[in-house]
């Protein structure tokens, strides 16, 4: 068996960024691919961490720097895994690269190209709440710091029209409108799957008005609301960009009882919105709904207790399946079965739902690729015996993070770290 | 040598020769006063970050034999590490160079061009005063031992010398008790689910035993420990012969010593005193291990049984994350055993945040157990007056109670922590080097704290933890590989030290010692960081943190606040 000292991951958040700086420091060469144009994964779309309200982006941007100058990893952006052959200790792997139509070291990143750009489009990756142009970064401060071009939306490249107005705006002559889109095809001894979560859709709950109403957002788009690089720069507005909420309700454990898991995350990423929200909005009221309070962690409790005593009124809901959220008076009336079983209600301007996390999108079509288990929730099963394990069901094929099931940031790393033994270990034959 | 300093202003294409102007910069530098004794070569470049911009940074460099460089070019943070790279290829020291941000600082931030040119001279004239004053400094390489030392032989221990030993690491295991596996080893079943049993325990202990790498030694403990990532050098002693020590080396150490379970008598958590049937997790497994069933201290079977979850958690002020987890297994053991016996659990917060846990909580319940939320209760003997969640007071008679309580740090952490140089979170456990991102190194490199050690952990968590430690070790301390310390150290100078040891309290590193005979403190160069902090706590002035001088910081401030 031919055991080569290249290893693929697949995934660029904090768990796929961690175990490519280790391994490129134990001298393996790296292949990181990344779905997306910028690596750093969810982490980043949040503003700050629980519990110690550590910047996000100071704790991630050194890594992400770390990674795209390092030499022994090669980052793919905008790239996906189509194929796989080979065994463990010799996979032929296939990549599909998207065209990005920006030369990745021509750029400086300078964004003169985006406002002469006369198409907009929805930003995706700011939970929809902002627009971009069809040349982007999805947002400030991405890294790599280089826009890419929409294909399908560009007039130029769709061939709508002669526009070519941002290879003008170009004083680096960094656009390329000829680049094509590539197959990549490498040799890698061990694959590491972190592909991370996406959120449960929750406009499927029909009862709690996501997507009808308004003042009803979920967790992820109220981290970019918040966010001092997000579609309104922190500033805490809803969504016809004038009304400040004064009254707010934090939803825990939204879709639990779809998923038949616990999120793992969602309690104290709601307790950080409570004290984000106290903190900007002093006199706002601010709720938080919940059954069970899971706060898995030697420093969460003390976070949790804190935000409870100062920043939120903590209510008990006895069956989340019966909440209802309505529009009444330009209000949101959210109906809850309180203690005794009695219904019960407040009113307030803004709800923010902690959704469920789930298995990232196309991680079944990565399962089959790879020819791995996934377990009944859609998570990548870890093997053997699913615990204290990161080997999945296929020999040389790890997992990592999210992908394997909800966990926080220290958690994904910790599972990281100790794949990045089992490859190590596993290459040295 | 005279010295001649090289000053290259990048114009980043547009970004920054738009916004500033660049002529007007490289005059006015060319005519400060305080440098015309000095030789200057100053010229500008479209991009020096780009591949034909370093190459004629480095042909300057070398063809002008300069002996400081300035760069005006962008943020550190985008390219101090490119230009440290193009003075590495030259015979130019990369200590005598310095980077001014001209672009995030000026170009960027300024409307006003002659505003911002004004700015990017005075900060251009900081650099090139500072980079006077600095001097070159040279990386060491030290060698380093690959081998490593384990603290506590239960599950973690184990798999993070079977981890080890599967790259050929050696491994000295130390294990206080007589046996390994830790607590582990006393559980009925190692976890609630199906197919995991505790013939992996045994098959994990039987592997350590029998692996060549892995040197267990058992009735031991660490007497002491002195050195840095790469090399240490140990010190065990026997628990039954303290006169029994062995010395060994190693590079890195794992910690591994576990937790323990709060003494239900110590808390006032809902008045639980250690009643005859009054049991915790632990003896309840003993129980089920020994003869497969529970009964009471008269041998009969309970027909009556309630399980109370989160004793001592308020007292601790954490969740221990496993405890309702072990507790719905329990419940379940009790109705496999008899379908008869009634089975309440009492929770607060029912806590399950591993992805397979709310599945087996839903059995738990198809099997019988009754759970019940409560918001406070108050146990006399064998019977529980509480208050559910709906506020209703209810009375509870049983024939036994089984506590779920708070995991601890075990006893010693305390001391083992000052030994190893390594700092304890409020809740006593070790702490993390960071808790986000560096979950399970700590404040001294080549010491990793792993399992009930770092914090209450389930056994799946600290294999995983467990693996992390061998994950960094395996990258970290490479078989071979020179160990290259921190340049930007601090000294002290001897004449001036005055042996006070406030610089011993400030090191968050434990990189200062104290030097009996001379009666001076002095710094151990290979573990420290250069963090600063003994330098601004020196009450005699005494020590300087090398590339941060005064002088240098005050050449660099000078101008700036001219």
């Amino acid at each position: 068996m031919d055991l080569s000292d290249n290893v693929l991951i697949i995934g660029s958040g904090v768990a796929g960024m961690e175990a490519s700086l280790m391994l490129s420091k134990a001298g393996k060469k790296v292949t990181l691919v990344e779905k997306l144009s910028l690596i750093g994964g969810k982490t980043i779309k949040n503003e700050e961490t629980y519990p110690n309200m550590d910047c996000s982006t100071c704790l991630v941007a050194p890594i992400q720097q770390e990674i795209l100058q390092d030499g022994n990893i090669n980052v793919l952006t905008s790239s996906v895994v189509e194929a796989i052959t080979g065994d463990a200790g010799n996979f032929k792997v296939t990549i599909s690269k998207k065209a990005g139509y920006v030369d990745l070291v021509a750029c400086l990143g300078c964004g003169m190209c985006y406002p002469v750009c006369p198409v907009e489009l929805i930003n995706e990756w700011e939970e929809n709440l902002t627009n971009k142009k069809a040349i982007y970064v999805p947002c400030a401060g991405a890294l790599p710091n280089v826009p890419v071009i929409n294909a399908e939306k560009c007039l130029q490249l769709n061939g709508t029209e002669i526009c070519n107005k941002c290879v003008e705006a170009c004083m680096f002559g960094a656009i390329n409108m000829g680049e094509k889109d590539e197959q990549i095809d490498l040799n890698v001894g061990a694959i590491l799957v972190a592909t991370g979560y996406d959120m449960l859709d929750v406009s499927s709950i029909t009862d709690l008005g996501y997507g009808k109403y308004q003042g009803v957002y979920t967790a992820m788009e109220f981290e970019r609301l918040f966010a001092a690089n997000g579609p309104t720069e922190g500033k805490l507005v809803m969504r016809d960009g004038e009304k400040i909420p004064s009254s707010i309700a934090i939803i825990h454990c939204v879709g639990r009882s779809q998923t038949h898991y616990c999120s793992n995350v969602c309690c104290m990423a709601s307790s950080k919105h409570a004290h984000f929200l106290h903190h900007k909005l002093p006199d706002a009221k601010i709720y938080n709904i919940y059954s069970d309070v899971c706060l898995p962690d030697k420093t969460y409790q003390k976070f949790h207790e804190d935000v409870k005593a100062h920043s939120s009124k903590f209510i008990y809901q006895a069956d989340r399946d019966k909440m209802k959220i309505n529009e009444e008076n330009e209000q949101l009336k959210v109906e809850y079965l309180d203690n005794n079983n009695k219904d019960a209600f407040i009113q307030v301007d803004m709800v923010i739902l902690a959704n469920a996390l789930k298995s990232a999108e196309g991680s079944d079509d990565l399962k089959n690729v790879l020819g791995i288990d996934h377990d009944k929730f859609g998570f990548v099963e870890a093997q053997p015996f699913r615990i204290g394990s990161v080997a999945t069901s296929k020999s040389g094929i790890f997992v990592a993070g999210c992908a394997e099931g909800p966990k926080d940031i220290q958690n994904s790393i910790i599972q990281s770290e100790a794949a990045v033994a089992q490859i190590m270990s596993f290459l040295n034959g | 040598m005279s010295e001649k300093i090289g000053i290259y202003v990048c114009e980043c294409g547009p970004n920054i020769s738009s916004k500033v102007d660049i002529e007007k910069i490289m005059q006015e530098l060319a005519e400060l006063e305080d440098f015309q004794d000095k030789e200057l070569i100053i010229k500008n470049h479209k991009l020096l970050c780009s591949v034909e911009g370093k190459k004629f940074l480095e042909n300057e460099i070398n063809e002008n034999n300069l002996t400081h460089l300035v760069c005006a070019a962008c943020s550190p943070r985008d390219h101090d590490t490119t230009f440290v790279n193009v003075c590495k290829k030259t015979k130019l020291n990369p200590y005598m160079y310095q980077i001014v941000n001209i672009r995030e600082h000026c170009a960027w931030i300024i409307p006003d061009k002659d505003e911002a040119t004004s700015k990017a001279i005075r900060i251009i004239h900081s650099g090139m005063d500072r980079v006077l004053y600095q001097q070159p400094l040279e990386e060491k390489q030290l060698d380093s031992n690959p081998d490593v030392l384990i603290i506590g032989g239960g599950i973690a221990g184990m798999e993070a010398a079977l981890t080890l030993a599967s790259k050929d690491r050696a491994v000295y295991l130390i294990e206080k008790s007589e046996k390994l596996g830790g607590k582990s080893a006393i559980l009925k079943e190692l976890l609630p689910r199906q197919g995991v049993t505790m013939n992996i325990l045994r098959q994990k202990i039987s592997d350590v035993q029998s692996n060549r790498y892995i040197k267990v030694f058992t009735n031991a403990e660490l007497d002491s420990i002195v050195g840095f990532l790469g090399n240490f050098e140990i010190v065990i002693k026997g628990l039954k012969d303290t006169n029994n020590t062995t010395e060994l080396l190693a590079g890195a150490v794992i910690v591994a010593t576990g937790f323990d379970l709060t003494d239900v008598s110590s808390l006032d958590s809902y008045n639980i005193k250690k009643e005859d049937e009054v049991y915790n997790a632990i003896e309840i497994e003993k129980m089920l291990s020994e003869s497969g069933k529970i009964t009471m201290r008269n041998g009969s079977q309970p027909e009556k049984v309630a399980l109370i979850h989160c004793v001592g958690r308020s007292e601790v002020g954490y969740c221990s994350k496993t405890c309702c987890d072990y507790l719905l297994k329990i419940a379940k053991l009790i109705k496999d055993q008899s379908a008869t016996i009634e089975v309440t659990e009492l929770y607060k917060h029912m806590c399950l945040p591993n992805k397979h846990d709310e599945v087996f909580y839903e059995l738990v319940q198809e099997k019988g157990v009754e759970l019940i939320k409560i918001k406070n209760a108050n146990v006399t003997g064998t019977t529980i007056d509480f208050t559910d969640i709906s506020d209703a007071k209810k009375k509870l008679d049983v024939d036994m109670i089984i506590v779920g309580t708070a995991m601890i740090p075990a006893s010693g952490t305390a001391e083992l922590g000052v030994e190893l140089k390594i700092d304890q979170h409020e809740t006593g456990f070790f702490q993390e080097a960071h808790l986000k991102i560096n979950p399970v190194s700590t404040n001294t490199d080549g010491v990793f704290v792993v399992g009930g050690a770092h914090g209450p952990a389930g056994i799946s968590e600290s294999m995983l933890q467990a693996q992390a430690a061998a994950g960094k070790i395996f990258t970290q301390l490479i078989p071979g590989q020179k160990i290259i310390p921190e340049v930007k150290v601090s000294e002290i100078l001897e004449a001036y030290c005055t042996g006070c040891q406030t610089c011993l309290e400030v090191c968050g590193f434990g990189a200062i010692y104290f030097d009996e005979d001379k009666g001076i403190s002095v710094v151990n160069e290979a573990i420290c960081r250069g963090c600063g902090n003994c330098v601004g706590s020196c009450p005699s002035g005494s020590i300087r943190t090398r590339h941060f001088t005064n002088p240098q910081i005050y050449q660099e401030v000078k101008e700036a606040l001219r």
